[in-house]
């Protein structure tokens, strides 16, 4: 391989602080990380943005590529997308509250997710629901609300394609709204989509491919990055008495309701989706393990599963400032003392639904080539190779050779891209011989 | 020509670790871009017949045999065997254990759903003689000829 790059769409690495720890290695659901010479780290182009490298060092030495830009909404119009989850980082802040600030800052307007995620989980039901006639799609449906779980499948479990619930995500409902209704009101304006974000996934969602770069930029941004200049601006409007009356003009661009983050807890998709077989599952190990046992034909009975690489689901995004325990406890606080509201009319989203507002356009089979292998194929007579070499090294997954375990560089030596030397027990091994012999 | 074998051993009544031979098995047909319902395919079987032998047989081993033109999977226990294999070809039919159903299996599809998805099966057994099964896939056929 020529390039060596150290960075992915997603996270980018930072060589003056990497200690050489190797913990980063063994944590890659994909395998994508390789560390050289002791502290350069080459990322093969696997990465699925599920930011588990982030979590794990303790060095600070990778990042999400998201940040904080200057001057937002300075000489361009500025457009927030927020995800519930910043609601969940403000305790006994109603979410109107938490936008309001995020308005002081510059956005000329702040999008609500939570807004799309309602109208998401309708559309939902509604296709599980006639699915147990029609039977267009495989048993379990699985929530394509993640989009680190979608990458996952397409990289990993290439044969789940077709479970993927083929209707629009939150995300890409709320894009197209602002779409239709928001940019055209800014005829020839730059226009600037911040996406606030829990997790380094980036605004693009693979089910949605850009097409329509030409009318605006997006840029992501994490809630990490944006909380420390939001928290004094939320505190002003908590304490002014002075509140504007009318500072929105679309519906979706403020929250009336408080239990807005419910819905980025683990289990808050399906507890508003009405089906009974269905179930919750979060934590990057775990989907992995749910989607090996519906590879092997296991869980049919179930009808749609939430998955979340996340513990706790969004709410322990890595880009999150409050723990996902704690700000779990504020949205139940929430819950509890405003109660749950469903804010859209069911009928006209129905209605939606009948002219296919919600209907996803890629097939499986559009997502596969979407999404390309991007590691080079393995010959059976590779493979083999691979498979000889493995019984010879060490077995210990130590990582010393840079590589996350014994398989994976060993097909890394067979594919040109590692020197069997790397390994310090083939290269003990050598020595001893060296002298045996001698 | 070449062909790699992957050896598995799955320990009786183990049904905790029972599927790993199976992520195994798909894992390496990933890493050579086999075709997805393939790969799907004998994930199934091959995690039938670990649960089969988990359940009913005893220590099980399960032979992953792959050349260029077919990929062969047998899987063996030193269990009771089998009595009767047209019944136990049977959807439903079962022998499983209470412990078994408890955890969820024994619904009596795991020779019928072996079968459904290989190309072809064959099944030696007899009372107190243990369990060979061979599931055979092809790589030369089309998906078409299924």
């Amino acid at each position: 391989m020529t390039s060596e790059p150290s960075s992915t769409h997603f996270v980018r690495f930072h060589e003056e602080r990497c200690t050489g720890c190797a913990a980063c290695l063994r944590v890659c659901p994909t395998k994508t990380i390789r560390i050289r010479q002791q502290k350069s780290i080459r990322f093969v182009d696997q990465c699925i943005g599920c930011g588990a490298c982030i979590r794990v060092c303790p060095a600070g030495a990778v990042s999400a590529t998201a940040r904080l830009p200057e001057g937002i909404g300075r000489d361009h119009i500025a457009i927030a997308l927020v995800s519930p989850v910043l609601y969940a980082q403000f305790p006994h802040v109603m979410p109107g509250g938490v936008l309001m600030g995020l308005r002081q800052l510059g956005f000329h307007h702040t999008i609500d997710m939570s807004f799309f995620f309602e109208m998401f989980q309708v559309a939902a039901e509604e296709f599980i629901r006639r699915n147990r006639t029609s039977r267009v799609a495989p048993w379990p449906l699985i929530s394509p609300a993640c989009p680190v779980v979608v990458r996952l499948i397409a990289f990993q479990f290439p044969s789940l394609l077709p479970h993927i619930l083929p209707v629009l995500r939150p995300v890409a409902l709320m894009a197209r709204e602002i779409e239709e209704r928001i940019i055209p009101e800014y005829d020839d304006q730059d226009i600037v989509l911040y996406y606030i974000n829990p997790c380094p996934t980036k605004s693009q969602s693979p089910l949605t491919p850009d097409s329509r770069s030409a009318k605006y930029r997006e840029v992501a941004i994490g809630i990490n990055d944006i909380y420390p200049v939001l928290k004094p601006q939320v505190e002003r409007i908590l304490t002014s008495d002075k509140m504007p009356f009318a500072w929105t003009r679309f519906e979706f661009e403020t929250c009336s309701t408080a239990d807005a983050a419910f819905g980025a807890m683990s289990g808050g998709e399906i507890a508003r989706i009405d089906i009974e077989n269905s179930l919750a599952v979060h934590g990057l190990k775990e989907t992995a393990d749910y989607l090996n046992r519906i590879e092997m034909g296991l869980l049919k009975d179930m009808e749609y599963i939430e998955f979340r690489t996340c513990r706790e689901g969004c709410l322990g995004g890595v880009l999150t400032v409050v723990d996902k325990y704690i700000a779990k406890r504020h949205v139940q606080k929430m819950v509890n003392v405003f109660g749950m509201g469903r804010r859209l009319p069911r009928d006209t989203l129905l209605r939606q639904y009948e002219k296919g507002r919600f209907k996803i356009d890629k097939s499986p089979e559009v997502l596969r080539t979407l999404f390309k292998p991007r590691k080079p194929s393995i010959s059976l007579a590779e493979a083999e190779r691979i498979e000889h070499l493995v019984a010879n090294l060490g077995g210990r997954n130590c990582g010393a050779c840079g590589a996350p375990d014994c398989q994976t560089f060993a097909e890394d030596v067979v594919l040109g891209q590692a020197e069997l030397t790397d390994c310090i027990w083939m290269a003990v091994r050598g020595l001893t011989r060296g002298s045996d012999d001698s | 020509m070449a062909s790699i074998r992957k050896t598995f051993y799955v320990k009786a009544r183990d049904f905790v670790h029972a599927g790993e031979a199976s992520i195994s098995i798909q894992s390496l047909l990933k890493s050579m871009n086999q075709d997805p319902k393939l790969i799907r395919r004998i994930g199934v079987c091959s995690y039938e017949g670990e649960m089969n032998g988990v359940m009913h047989g005893g220590d099980t081993h399960v032979v992953f045999d792959m050349d260029t033109e077919q990929i062969v999977l047998e899987i063996s226990d030193d269990g009771p065997g089998i009595e009767d294999i047209e019944l136990a070809m049977q959807p439903g039919y079962s022998t499983a254990s209470e412990e078994a159903r408890e955890l969820g299996f024994g619904a009596g599809m795991g020779l019928p759903n072996m079968k459904k998805n290989a190309d072809q099966i064959s099944i030696a057994s007899g009372k107190g003689k243990g369990t060979l099964v061979r599931v055979t896939f092809s790589l030369t056929a089309g998906e078409a000829e299924r």
